[in-house]
Order: C-alpha cells, then sequence, then structure tokens
C-alpha cells in the first residue's frame, strides 16, 4: 500500500474520532425539569425572577450569590452561583446557566447573561462570569 | 417637508459617503480592467487595460484614504450628529482613545481591513512585474467585496453595507427628539467607549490583526494566478515571502490579543478557547501549514495539490471567521461577538464568492497540476513536513468544528449545545495534536530533503531525546507540574525537545549552514511559547483563597467550592498566602476608579517585600469594567482584580449628609455606651480606645463660648489594626441646654459621642460617658478581589518575540531566493 494512501486513512480516522469526541462532549439546552432527571451538567436559559430576593452579602461571604430564575418553560427554581455576583445582574434580560442540579437547587458554574444596551449597539451585550476553579488546564 | 436640522455639520459625512462610493467604484473598475488585462494575449497588448486597472487601484487607495480623513475629523470633532461617533466616542475621551474608537464599530474594521488591502496592492504593483495583472485582479475583487461591506445603501427594506457616515436621526433609533430641529442641542455627549477598550492595547493590537487577515489574500492571489494563468510551478516561490508575513504578523496579532486580554480583561488568563478567539486563529493554522506544504514543493516537487489547496482555504477561512465574529451567529456562545449589523447574507456571499474561486480552479486545473506519482521517501524531511502540516490541519478542523455549534445548529436545526466545559475539552483534543506537531518540528529538522542516512538520523534524534526528556523531568518537578494529566507532561516534553533539537540546528547554523537559522529561530519560538502557556496556564495558582470558613450549608461546601476571592475591608490587613494584603485607599483618576492594595512579604517578622498594586474598575455606558494590575516577577506574575466593591455604586446615591442625628445613628451599629476615667481603656470589635486626657479649653467654630458655659473635650486615642487615630468629641452645656458633638473616624468606621460627666469627688477622679457606634461590617468600605500567580509566563511572551524574530529572518532568506521577471 502507498504511503499517501495510508496518511490517507489516519487522517480520515483521526477526523471521524474528533467529530465523535466533540459530539459526545455536546451537551444539551434543557429546563430545570431535565436537570432534576439527569447528572450530568447541562445550559439552561431562562429570566431572572426580579421578584424574588437576591442574596448577596459579600461580608458573610464573598463567593455564594443566590437568585430565583424561572425557566422557559415557567419553572422556577433557585440558583446557587459560589462567585461574587456579576454587575448589573438586575438589569439582565435573557440568563445562560451551566451546571446542574444539587439537591432542590440548581448549582451554576458559569452564568452567560445578556443586559440591554450595556455596551455599545454594535456589540452585543452579553457577558459570562464562571466559578470554575482557575487551575483548569 | 423635511425639517431642517440645526447645528448639523453635514460636510465631512457627505464627503466620506462620496469616498465610500468612490472606493467601490474604483475598485470593481479596476477589477474588471486586471481582469481584461490577464485575459489578452500578452502580444497584442498595448497595455491599456493594465494602466487602467492601475489608475482604478490608486484611486480606490485614495477614496479609502480620504473615507479614513473623514472619519477621523468626525470623531476628533464630536460630531455627535453621526451615528459612530455618538456610539463609540465621548467628549472626555482622550484623542488617543479616538483612535481605537475609530476601529471600535464593525465599520471601522472594514476599513481598516481596506486600508491595508490597498497598502498591500500597491506594493504588489510596485514588485510583482509578470504576476501582477492575474494577483491584482484577486485584491482588487476582495476591495470590491470588501467595499460593499460599508456602502450603506438602501434599497427598499433590504440595504447593502452599513456605512460609518450614517447619520444617528437616521440610524434606526426612534425617538421624538428627531422630530426637533434642534435635537442637537440635547445631544450633549456620546455614549463613550466600552471601558474594557480603553487600553493602549486596543491601539496597536486591532491594526496587526487586521494587517495579518488582509495580507492572507496575497498568497491566495498568487495561487489563484497559477491556477488561472496555467503558471502551475511558477506561483510558489514568490508567494513563500508573502504567507510568511501573513504568519508573522497574524501570529503576532493574535498573542497581542491575548496580552490584552491577560493584562486588562479580567477572566484570570491569556486564552479562554472563546469562539471569537478561535475564529482568529483558524486561518493561522491553515496557512502555517500551507508553508510548510509550499516549502516542500520547492525543494522536492511533491505535495503541489496540497500546498495549493491549504494556501486557498486559508483565506477561505478569513472570511469565514469574519463570518462568525460580526454576523451575531455565536450570540449565545462568545462573550465578544458583534450582533448583526443586517450584513449576515452578505457575508455569507463574501465566503462563497472565494470558495468558489477555489473549487472552481481546483476542479478545472486539477488534470493538468504538477502532481507526482511516486511517494516520498520514509526519512525524508519533507514527508515528515507533510504529515506535521496535516496534522496542523486536523487541529484546525476541530477547532472549526466545536467554534461552529451554533452555525450547524441553524444550518440543520439542531439543538446542540457547546461542551459545558469548553476549556478542558479544547485543552485535552488541542493538546493530542500538539504533540505530534511539536515531536515533528523537532525532528523533521534532523532530516535532510529527499533521502536521509537512517543510522545517524536515529542516534542524534535519541540523543537530543533523552536530554529532552532530563530537562523535562527537571522542569516537571521544579514546577509541580506532575500534578496534572500525564498527557500535558507528554507535551511538555516534546515541546523541550522542539527547543533543544532546534536549538542545535541554530548551532549548527551559525557556523556554517545559516540558512536554516530562520526557522530553527521560529521554532525554538513556537516550543518555548507552548512550554510557557502549559506553565503557567496549568500550574497558575489562585493566592486569594478564602480561608475563613464562613459557609452556608453543608452541601455547598461538599460541591467543591471554589472560593477563589477574598474580602478585604479598608486599612484591615489580611493574610493572603505569602503576603499580607491591605486594601489601604481608593483614588479616581478620570473615568478610573484606582484602590491602591499594599502587598507584604512578611518573613519571620521582617518584610522582606513591599509593593502597591492597583487595580481599577471604569466606569462607563451604565457598565463597570474591572482592569487587573499585576506584579511582574522574571518567573512569574501576580495578578490582582477587583471582582466587587461597595465604594462605586452603580445606583443612585445615597444622599450625603443625613439630616439630623437620628438618621445619621441608623447607618451604625446599636451604640455602646462606657463610662471611663482619664487613662482608662475601653474594648471594641476592631481596636481599643483610650482615654488620654480632659480638654477645657475647646474652641468651636460658630459657637462662641463665654465663661457661663462648660465645654469639655475628650482627648481619645484609638488604635486599630497597627494604626493609630486621635479624636476629640466634645461636651457642652450652653445656658440650659446640653449638646454633644460627637466626631466621626471614616477609616475605622467608627463615630464617637461624649455624653455625660459623671462627676466624682474631684474632677481628676471623674468619669465621663463616651458612647460608641461603630458601622456594621457591610457598611465599612471593603473590595472583594481575587489574585492570582502565573509562573513562567514571560515564557509564553518571549517564545512570541523569538517566533516572530524567526519568521523575520525566514522572510529576509526567502525573499533573496525569489527572481522574479
Amino acid at each position: 500500500m502507498k504511503k499517501s494512501s495510508i496518511i490517507g486513512i489516519v487522517v480520515i480516522a483521526i477526523a471521524i474520532a474528533v467529530i465523535i469526541s466533540t459530539y459526545s462532549n455536546t451537551s444539551t439546552y434543557g429546563s430545570f425539569n431535565d436537570a432534576k432527571s439527569t447528572k450530568s451538567e447541562l445550559h439552561v436559559v431562562g429570566r431572572l425572577n426580579k421578584t424574588k430576593e437576591l442574596f448577596y452579602d459579600a461580608t458573610k461571604d464573598a463567593n455564594y450569590f443566590s437568585f430565583y430564575m424561572k425557566d422557559n418553560k415557567g419553572e422556577e427554581c433557585k440558583v446557587v452561583y459560589s462567585g461574587t455576583k456579576p454587575e448589573d445582574f438586575e438589569r439582565s434580560e435573557q440568563i445562560v446557566l451551566t451546571g446542574k442540579m444539587t439537591g432542590g437547587e440548581f448549582h451554576a458554574s458559569k452564568i452567560l447573561m445578556k443586559c440591554p444596551s450595556k455596551y455599545q449597539d454594535g456589540k452585543l451585550n452579553v457577558s459570562e462570569v464562571s466559578a470554575k476553579k482557575s487551575a483548569s488546564i | 417637508m423635511d425639517t431642517v436640522f440645526k447645528g448639523e455639520h453635514l460636510l465631512p459625512g457627505q464627503l466620506g459617503q462620496f469616498f465610500v462610493v468612490l472606493a467601490f467604484g474604483a475598485a470593481l473598475f479596476s477589477f474588471i480592467c486586471y481582469f481584461f488585462a490577464t485575459q489578452e494575449t500578452v502580444a497584442k497588448s498595448d497595455n491599456s487595460w493594465l494602466r487602467l486597472g492601475r489608475i482604478g487601484y490608486w484611486l480606490n487607495t485614495v477614496a479609502i484614504i480620504g473615507m479614513g480623513v473623514c472619519l477621523f475629523y468626525i470623531l476628533y470633532n464630536h460630531y455627535f450628529e453621526y451615528h459612530y461617533a455618538w456610539s463609540y466616542t465621548s467628549k472626555e475621551l482622550p484623542v488617543y482613545y479616538l483612535i481605537s474608537g475609530f476601529w471600535n464599530g464593525q465599520e471601522g474594521g472594514f476599513l481598516l481591513w481596506m486600508f491595508w488591502e490597498a497598502v498591500l496592492g500597491n506594493i504588489l504593483i510596485w514588485k510583482a512585474k509578470s504576476w501582477e495583472k492575474p494577483v491584482m485582479t484577486t485584491l482588487a475583487l476582495s476591495q470590491v467585496v470588501l467595499g460593499t461591506m460599508i456602502l450603506g445603501l438602501q434599497i427598499g427594506s433590504a440595504h447593502i453595507g452599513s456605512s460609518p457616515f450614517m447619520l444617528l436621526r437616521s440610524s434606526g433609533i426612534e425617538g421624538p427628539i428627531f422630530q426637533n430641529p434642534n435635537y442637537l442641542d440635547f445631544i450633549k455627549d456620546g455614549k463613550g467607549m466600552n471601558p474594557s477598550l480603553q487600553n493602549y492595547w486596543m491601539i496597536i493590537h486591532p491594526p496587526t490583526l487586521f494587517l495579518g487577515s488582509a495580507s492572507l489574500v496575497v498568497p491566495f492571489a498568487f495561487a489563484v494566478a497559477g491556477l488561472w494563468k496555467r503558471r502551475y510551478k511558477e506561483w510558489v516561490q514568490p508567494a513563500i515571502p508573502y504567507a510568511l508575513f501573513s504568519s508573522m504578523v497574524l501570529g503576532t496579532g493574535v498573542i497581542m490579543g491575548s496580552f490584552w486580554a491577560y493584562e486588562s480583561l479580567n477572566f484570570g488568563g491569556f486564552w479562554a478557547w472563546d469562539p471569537v478567539e478561535n475564529a482568529s486563529i483558524f486561518p493561522w493554522l491553515i496557512l502555517v501549514a500551507a508553508l510548510h506544504v509550499m516549502i516542500v514543493y520547492k525543494n522536492t516537487g511533491h505535495s503541489y495539490f496540497t500546498a495549493t489547496f491549504l494556501t486557498l482555504v486559508a483565506f477561505v477561512l478569513v472570511w469565514y471567521s469574519s463570518f462568525l465574529a460580526r454576523s451575531g451567529v455565536l450570540g449565545e456562545s462568545s462573550v465578544h461577538a458583534f450582533t448583526d449589523l443586517g450584513l449576515f447574507w452578505q457575508l455569507v456571499i463574501g465566503i462563497l464568492v472565494f470558495f468558489a474561486i477555489t473549487v472552481y480552479l481546483l476542479i478545472s486545473r486539477f488534470k493538468e497540476m504538477p502532481i507526482t506519482k511516486q511517494d516520498e521517501e520514509t526519512y525524508s524531511r519533507e514527508f515528515w513536513m507533510f504529515v506535521g502540516a496535516i496534522f496542523l490541519c486536523l487541529s484546525c478542523f476541530h477547532l472549526v468544528l466545536v467554534t461552529s455549534i451554533p452555525v450547524w445548529n441553524l444550518a440543520f436545526g439542531t439543538k446542540m449545545a457547546p461542551p459545558t466545559d469548553p476549556v478542558k475539552h479544547y485543552n485535552f483534543i488541542q493538546a493530542l495534536f500538539a504533540v505530534i506537531i511539536a515531536l515533528l518540528s523537532g525532528f523533521a529538522q534532523f532530516l535532510k530533503y529527499k533521502k536521509t542516512g537512517t543510522t545517524r538520523f536515529f542516534i542524534t534524534t535519541l540523543v537530543y531525546f533523552g536530554f529532552a526528556a532530563l530537562i523535562t523531568a527537571l522542569v516537571v518537578y521544579a514546577t509541580g507540574f506532575y500534578k496534572l494529566h500525564f498527557l500535558f507532561i507528554i507535551v511538555m516534553l516534546c515541546s523541550i525537545y522542539t527547543i533543544v533539537s532546534n536549538g542545535k540546528i541554530l548551532a549548527d547554523a551559525v557556523k556554517g549552514k545559516f540558512k536554516l537559522a530562520g526557522s530553527a529561530v521560529a521554532h525554538i519560538g513556537f516550543g518555548l511559547l507552548l512550554v510557557g502557556a502549559l506553565i503557567s496556564a496549568g500550574t497558575k495558582k489562585v493566592v486569594s483563597e478564602n480561608l475563613t470558613g464562613e459557609q452556608y450549608s453543608a452541601d455547598f461546601v461538599k460541591d467543591e467550592n471554589p472560593k477563589e476571592n477574598i474580602l478585604l475591608y479598608k486599612n484591615e490587613p489580611l493574610k493572603m498566602g505569602d503576603y499580607m494584603v491591605t486594601f489601604t485607599s481608593d483614588t479616581i483618576e478620570g473615568a478610573s476608579h484606582f484602590f491602591n492594595i499594599n502587598y507584604k512579604r512578611v518573613k519571620d517578622g521582617k518584610t522582606t517585600e513591599s509593593f502597591v498594586l492597583r487595580p481599577n474598575v471604569i466606569q462607563a455606558q451604565g457598565g463597570m469594567s474591572s482592569t487587573p494590575d499585576t506584579k511582574h516577577y522574571p518567573f512569574h506574575d501576580l495578578y490582582t482584580h477587583i471582582t466587587m466593591t461597595n465604594v462605586i455604586t452603580t445606583g443612585p446615591k445615597e444622599e450625603e449628609g443625613q439630616h439630623g442625628d437620628n438618621t445619621d445613628d441608623k447607618k451604625y451599629d446599636a451604640p455602646v455606651t462606657h463610662e471611663i476615667a482619664v487613662g482608662d481603656t475601653m474594648a471594641y470589635r476592631d481596636g481599643i480606645i483610650v482615654l488620654k486626657g480632659l480638654n477645657n479649653n475647646v474652641k468651636l467654630q460658630n459657637i462662641p463660648i463665654t465663661n457661663k458655659d462648660i465645654a469639655v473635650g475628650a482627648q481619645l486615642e484609638i488604635t486599630t489594626h497597627g494604626k493609630k487615630y486621635q479624636s476629640e468629641p466634645v461636651y457642652m452645656i450652653k445656658g440650659r441646654a446640653v449638646f454633644d458633638f460627637g466626631k466621626k473616624i471614616e477609616d475605622a468606621g467608627l463615630k464617637l459621642r461624649f455624653t455625660k460627666i459623671i462627676p466624682g469627688k474631684t474632677l481628676a477622679d471623674g468619669k465621663v460617658e463616651i458612647t460608641v457606634y461603630q458601622q456594621p461590617e457591610s457598611k465599612k468600605k471593603f473590595i472583594v478581589m481575587k489574585a492570582i500567580e502565573f509562573p513562567y509566563i514571560n515564557l509564553l511572551w518571549a517564545g512570541t518575540i523569538i517566533m516572530v524574530i524567526g519568521f523575520f529572518m525566514s522572510i529576509l532568506r526567502r525573499n533573496k531566493e525569489v527572481k522574479i521577471v
């Protein structure tokens, strides 16, 4: 067999492996209900319930922030985020959480929020915070 | 009837718009002329098409410069009737940030891209000789496509391009204000610049990045010209120096971006695998692969198709990454993508134009291409360079695949979400590719083109590999890198191997074979870059660990709580790692609010090191942006940024100077009264207070004290957290009324009142009553901050600089080899 055909086969094999590993690593967008039935992390899109309390007191614990969010199906759940409260959180219009359900609370490891006209019109008004351990290579 | 608006400066905008149209028209004209110049038979030609083509291109260049001047004039004079000036700048912005305001918006970005392409085109007109006609056809076409992006033509409801000279009142922002002819009187200032962009790196990073991406058109144009004019074998050599230049500049631009992110953004790192970041390196990876294969072809005649294919694809990827960043498609997955300016389909057409050219030429010319039938030797440099290039492409393939998830969703109606932990996913898979690429850039250098003696090759390879393994063991042990996944240690080994083996090549080169020096230096730089990135990202340590142990629920703790932020009250030192940190003061300088944080390293009671870091917070456009400050050591960096503070409030300020004591007292905890005599000490939460003495000669402002009145001051000394403060509250009886004048010590968060005199047998024997108010913890000024230590990050920057030097040396060498007619 020629070397070029061997390389070709190897390349195709690696490409397929990459596609499969990527596909298996993708997560899904779901609701809080979905989160209850799975143990893996997923993305939940929803809105902040502004009528309920947002709890953050840096003097007690600078790394604890909790709030209530309604997902797109209207279900509400308490969300706990271990980090500081993101700036302008109250003004957010839409929130994308990454995390999983622990007990009755949704523990978010990442919050991506969209605020109205926070920055320029041209720039997307999205900001992201992550509570992941920093050393994460 | 049309309203006549007052106070508008319409001339620069109209002139600018004229230049926009002129640039587009001239580019189109130039494209057509160059196209016919290329198609006509040389013998019959009187070169009139060529001359017209040149004139068109020069006109295009002039128009682009004209646009730039007009736009800058508008920004410089703060003509907020223009949407661009209003959106991105404000009056208080310093001039050097007006320059970065220039490319703040997408339109400015396109303008910059066109400008660089115009510069490159003029160089090619001057240098390209027989290649000028076909190469310039492609460049002119690219200018046409770019020109449509900023045309700003409105046809019915559809619009073509978005012009930087659009007026605010016609920008689609509705408001009754625009019915008023005096509307400009109400627009006092622009919206200002996004605070995170107010950084000197934003002046230099975008032009570099755009020069890099724009220059990719040149190798593309050469490849197109080679296929089009059937000069298959000739195009490669003149294209190599340009490809080297593109890789150098684009690489520099990308790393500058990550340096900017590291220095002024607060995500705590230099690379976050954000989709927009990934998109910027797609073309770089493919171009570097193409470059290697082009050199293979030049030296051996092998791999012609791959070289051509990759050169063409690299430029198509420039358009694809531009599409990803600008079309709004990444909305849900990226932090810094643009929103759609209505250019979505125009950008798609941009990709398709160049993709169609690529596909057409590759298919129609396939049979004529000089493709070799026989295989490369296994022990030859070209074979392994080829394999390395393929792995660069695979690495790019993976990045494209994951970054484009939103595109797949859009195209196939699926609902995939990106990986929940993208950093881990990218790190792992890219590390696999890095192993092979680093290994190959090490040992391929020991091979010769065509054929190499195997024995000698194996001996040198193994000797240097052993040497690299030894160094790796030392490095891994010294930096604590061994705690990481095994795979990353392998990457480290291969990167160090690249450095050592290329070091050997460099040493040989200095002795004689100087030709190889450029590539050796570039590969050493690449190896160092990998090593620096691995160590600093892999062993970075959060120093600001919260050890106070205040927890919420046991559940929460179990969840591997990061606890990476610490709370610092003003003037209360806290131990953080090896340091004693104190938040000493805050100052406002312009739009930035600086926090002075004192770091002290204490060893055996002695201060061995003391410095101040000044992270700051910029407030603009209703948002806050935190800029870190970093202490640079030769072998590590200490990075600090503010994550939260109560010093600045974004909400309406509480009314200062509350009326009456009662409301004021509410700001404090319940008061505590102490009856003490002179010399006594009383304790409070944060320290002690000593009554030093009583002062009968108190002078009060605005209140005359007569002999009948009694006014006594209590001289108090407060000691808190190693600092001493003096305070003298006053007790006064005037006529029949009793007054007391409390004193506040803001820095200590205290208010002290002298509330009673309890007479004793003698005056000295008497006691006084002091009421102590202390602020609740939450009312005291505090900051929440995060500090990270990045070890050996300087290797990353040094590696980049060395790599750039290597590229530059290679450009000089390859440029000498080029002989074009």
